[in-house]
């Protein structure tokens, strides 16, 4: 299992992949604006249980993002009906997400290539 | 990107409140906690592990608070806060760190703006680094110059130039014959100087070929001083013509602001050559007219390849040259700067490796301190790090508190260096070239805050970056021996540079007091003299200077006061080539003339009778001249005791008749009629020649002369009222002679002391640095050893205890300085005896390993230094043993 921390590494393994959890969250954003706690279970459940959260760890990227303008907090009425901080995508945070997509794609492809060819 | 910033500064200032966080974080362990009770846990246990699944709630707290943008802002606030307090806490550190900061950077950042633009600013000509002077130079003229003959050779036959220029080396003075005349300074330049030099008019044009022929037009170009003062900036000046006199000239452009005639003399007025060289081969008995000269090297070409190059075409030239005169004949080509600069180079060189020294006292100063500090902090740091700091937070803390000293020093340090540049120009002498337009240069003063910024960095940073052990938590001390060792090193480099410093000065300030103590051999107490030039148009004929000077002798006789009037071509003790001849020109009559050349100089003045008795010099033999003499038909002269003893050993030179002119076929036959004691005559610090004296009669043959020197007289005045009051009154009355004049009055104190101010400011100059140097190192030496002192209390306390005696306790302490003042002092020494070979040339009457000086400031240096090792020792004998032991 990986672990993600506050610098969106994985500790588990290795230190490679910077800005992972910045990603994910941006990813998850993109779909529908979403509460801390609803992002974590979303990258739990799409993961396949795989990538679980240090949910600690979470609140300080999405206040992170936030500052850098990525993405945008309102304070909302959750599903049970209770007071909830909820994050949405601004239209820089899609362009970051779009840019950081691409160099994901793109590094996970050199690895592959360097593994097959290994 | 901008977007971005924007939104980082929204959030700098909205303050976000910590309740909206905690909110948020309650918010999601209720929900987790949902979460798990909905998978069937009870309430109790969905409550644990939705705080287990968390992590650390006051962590992500934090780090939440960290991420915000505000927070470097406020962690740099924090840090400087916290700095502020420590440096409050010890004033006397953070005092002496600044001050030694302030010295450092003002000292070397005002002599640095000085030095720059004489060592390395760019000439105001385009590649001024390939633009020469070369010439002739010979014991009568060490400035280089060429007679036309040989420039018209040179010219046509040499290689290593792009372009050869000249100019005149005649007379300057011209009138300006217009409506309210005035005295300008007019110089006759070759029609290609301009090109040469890679300059254009900034109104106008440079001169036609045309202009520059024999026969052509009169035009001229103006500086950008006339054309301010006199024509208001006009633009139509290019259609004008000018009177200058008594001849009308067409302006055809005006000089940029910035220009500067190579030679760096005023030009007011620039005319184009319009010689014609066949005839000006024959004019100057044969040589052509002498021209300075200057050229531009060809890309590449190097001045010493361009001195070889040239040597073949001047042994070719020397051949015209009588044989006896020849060897004495050198080629020299330089480069413009060095042209420029003269003698001025080395002080500037001893200046900026005085700066250097002193700023290499500063940052050993800055680094000790520094270190002290760490070292003393240790505990601290400890604390600190125990409590949580990270390495982050205490290198960021220390870096703080290491640029708040930095630029707190820098400011200081560049108010002083104002300071000192205005000092600087004020007491400056005025043949320092440049020095008016000098101001601090911005390069300079960052570099000098650059260095002070790194040394503070370095030394203030390590502390942090050693771990701190547990057993500084306990307070034990016992790893400073590498450190301290380091310090002893600086302290010892401290005193060593100080002392080359305060050796360099010391012989400044015996050489100077050397200066001031010459004796002259003549009266310079309420003596005045009064300099006027005539114009040659108004003033051509030798009928016309003699009757000015005449009149005005008749007029200052009955002056306020006067006692005495002579008038004289010149003044000692200054230094003037003009009035100089060989020894050979002079034929003792009975005696055959000399063949062989001995390249002795003499030199000569033409006075009036009263020349003598004015200036106090004594007649030792004979008469000296009488007012009747003035209206003889014969010539009369007065040797000087050294000439006497040279042309007439052992014999009365008295009623001698010798013959004197070089080479003329009917050379005048002059009577000795007395003997004068000898006076300085070469300047300062020149060599003092022998020295005779031509009566100048009422005759317009004695007021023919060579241009520019013929033009000028000196009229010394003796009078019982002060210069001041007289001088206004000696104006009047040359204008009511002549309106159009310059009058130029000094008092023979004031020429003196003028010859003086060279020395006299690199002595202070030199002499600021070695205090301030040695001030620095004192005061590093006094922190090393109250250092040592403060470490060692405990060691001192149970020594005590075991029975030492305050005076041995004083003794221990003592010794260890000791060691360091004696290690210093020595290596200082040395250093010093090696480097003060560069001063030779500034020095004068007292040799560069003068021993004492070097006793002298040896003995200062550890006396001071002992002095500041003595107070902490004192205190280190006063430590009570109780407390001592008590104290860890």
């Amino acid at each position: 299992m990986l672990l993600l921390n506050v610098e969106g590494k994985m500790t588990s393994g290795n230190d490679l992949l910077q800005g992972t959890l910045d990603l994910l969250i941006l990813k998850t954003l993109a779909l529908e604006p979403m509460h801390g706690w609803g992002i974590a279970l979303r990258i739990q459940q799409l993961s396949k249980e795989a990538l679980q959260i240090g949910q600690g760890s979470l609140y300080p990227a999405l206040h992170r993002l936030e500052y850098r303008g990525w993405i945008k907090a309102e304070w909302g009425a959750s599903e049970n009906n209770r007071k909830a901080k909820y994050y949405s995508l601004t239209r820089a945070g899609k362009k970051q997400l779009d840019a950081e997509m691409e160099n994901w794609d793109r590094i996970a492809g050199a690895i592959a290539l360097v593994l097959k060819g290994a | 990107m901008l977007k971005e910033s924007l939104t980082r500064l929204r959030f700098l200032f909205s303050r976000r409140t910590r309740s909206e966080l905690d909110a948020e974080l309650a918010f999601h362990l209720e929900e987790q906690t949902r979460a798990n009770m909905a998978a069937g846990m009870s309430a109790g246990a969905a409550r644990r592990q939705a705080r287990i699944d968390f992590g650390g709630v006051e962590r992500a707290r934090e780090q939440c608070h960290e991420a915000r943008p505000r927070y470097r802002l406020e962690m740099l606030v924090q840090d400087v806060l916290y700095s502020l307090r420590g440096f409050r806490r010890s004033p006397v550190f953070t005092i002496t760190v600044i001050a030694t900061l302030m010295l450092g950077i003002g000292a070397t950042t005002a002599v640095f703006s000085v030095v720059d633009r004489i060592l390395f600013r760019s000439l105001p000509y385009a590649h001024s680094d390939r633009l020469v002077s070369l010439g002739i130079v010979h014991s009568l003229e060490t400035q280089e110059f060429v007679m036309g003959n040989f420039y018209y050779e040179w010219r046509a036959n040499q290689r290593p130039f792009e372009a050869l220029t000249s100019e005149s080396t005649g007379p300057s003075e011209c009138d300006l014959t217009e409506r309210s005349p005035a005295q300008l300074s007019c110089e006759s330049v070759e029609g290609n100087l301009l090109p040469t030099l890679g300059v254009s008019p900034v109104v106008g044009r440079n001169f036609l070929p045309e202009e520059s022929r024999a026969g052509g037009p009169n035009v001229a170009l103006i500086s950008y001083g006339l054309w301010l003062n006199r024509f208001g900036l006009d633009r139509r000046i290019l259609n004008k013509t000018i009177n200058i006199d008594g001849h009308p000239v067409q302006v055809v452009g005006v000089l940029p602001k910035e220009f500067e005639m190579p030679r760096l003399e005023s030009a007011d007025v620039l005319y184009p050559f319009q010689i014609d060289e066949v005839a000006n081969r024959k004019e100057n008995g044969g040589y052509g007219s002498p021209r300075r000269i200057f050229a531009r090297l060809k890309p590449g070409v190097t001045v010493e390849q361009a001195r070889q190059e040239m040597e073949p075409l001047f042994q070719e030239s020397l051949k015209q040259v009588p044989a006896d005169i020849r060897k004495q004949m050198h080629l020299m080509v330089r480069s413009m700067r060095d042209k420029q600069m003269q003698d001025v180079r080395v002080a500037a060189w001893v200046l900026f490796g005085a700066v250097l020294a002193v700023m290499l006292i500063a940052c050993a100063n800055v680094a000790s301190l520094l270190m002290a500090r760490g070292a003393g902090r240790r505990r601290e740091l400890a604390v600190r790090s125990a409590l949580g700091a990270s390495r982050g937070r205490l290198v960021a803390q220390a870096l703080t508190e290491s640029m708040l000293l930095a630029l707190s020093g820098a400011v200081a340090g560049c108010l002083l260096a104002e300071g000192l540049l205005r000092l600087f120009v004020a007491i400056a002498p005025g043949n320092v070239p440049y020095l008016s337009q000098v101001h601090l240069d911005l390069r300079i003063v960052c570099f000098a805050v650059l260095v002070a910024v790194l040394c503070g960095l370095l030394f203030g940073l390590a502390p942090v970056f050693e771990k701190p052990g547990a057993e500084m938590l306990a307070g034990r001390s016992g790893r400073n021996a590498t450190r301290a060792s380091l310090r002893q090193w600086l302290v010892i480099s401290q005193i060593a540079a100080s002392m080359v410093l305060l050796t360099g000065a010391m012989l400044l300030v015996r050489s100077f007091w050397n200066l001031e103590h010459e004796q002259l051999g003549v009266r310079a107490d309420r003596t005045l003299t009064v300099s006027v030039t005539l114009g040659s148009y108004n003033y051509g004929t030798s009928q016309s200077r003699m009757a000015f000077f005449r009149e005005l002798e008749k007029r200052l006789r009955f002056g306020p006061g006067v006692n005495g009037v002579a008038v004289s071509d010149s003044v000692p003790p200054e230094d003037f080539h003009i009035g100089a001849q060989r020894i050979e020109d002079i034929v003792v009559e009975g005696r055959p003339r000399p063949h062989e050349a001995s390249g002795e100089l003499v030199k000569f003045r033409r006075v009036s009778p009263d020349y003598f008795r004015t200036l106090d010099i004594p007649i030792v033999l004979g008469e000296g001249f009488t007012d009747a003499e003035r209206g003889s038909q014969q010539h009369f002269a007065v040797l000087s005791k050294a000439l006497a003893e040279r042309l007439f050993p052992g014999q009365n030179a008295v009623g001698q008749r010798m013959q004197i002119g070089s080479g003329d076929a009917n050379p005048a036959s002059y009577t000795v009629v007395g003997v004068a004691a000898d006076v300085k005559n070469g300047g300062l610090t020149g060599e003092q020649l022998p020295e005779y004296y031509r009566l100048r009669r009422d005759q317009a043959e004695d007021w023919e002369c060579c241009g520019h020197w013929g033009q000028t007289a000196v009229v010394i005045l003796r009078s019982s009222l002060p210069a001041e009051a007289l001088s206004p009154w000696i104006r009047t009355q040359v204008a009511a002679i002549d309106p159009a004049l310059s009058v130029d009055t000094a008092t023979m104190r004031q020429r003196m002391s003028k010859l003086v101010d060279g020395p006299r400011f690199q002595t202070i100059l030199l002499g600021f640095f070695a205090v301030t140097g040695l001030t620095l190192a004192v005061i590093g030496l006094y922190g090393v050893i109250s250092f040592l002192v403060a470490q060692r209390t405990q060691e001192i306390g149970v020594r005590m205890a075991l029975g030492a005696t305050r005076v041995g306790i004083l003794q221990l302490v003592c010794a260890r300085s000791l060691r360091l003042i004696a290690w210093g002092a020595g290596t200082g020494l040395l250093a010093a005896l090696g480097v003060s070979r560069v001063l030779s040339s500034l020095l004068y009457g007292v040799g560069v390993r003068d021993p004492l000086t070097l006793i002298v400031v040896t003995l200062v240096l550890v006396a001071v230094a002992f002095v500041a090792t003595l107070i902490p020792a004192r205190a280190a004998a006063q430590v009570d043993p109780m407390v001592a032991l008590r104290c860890e």
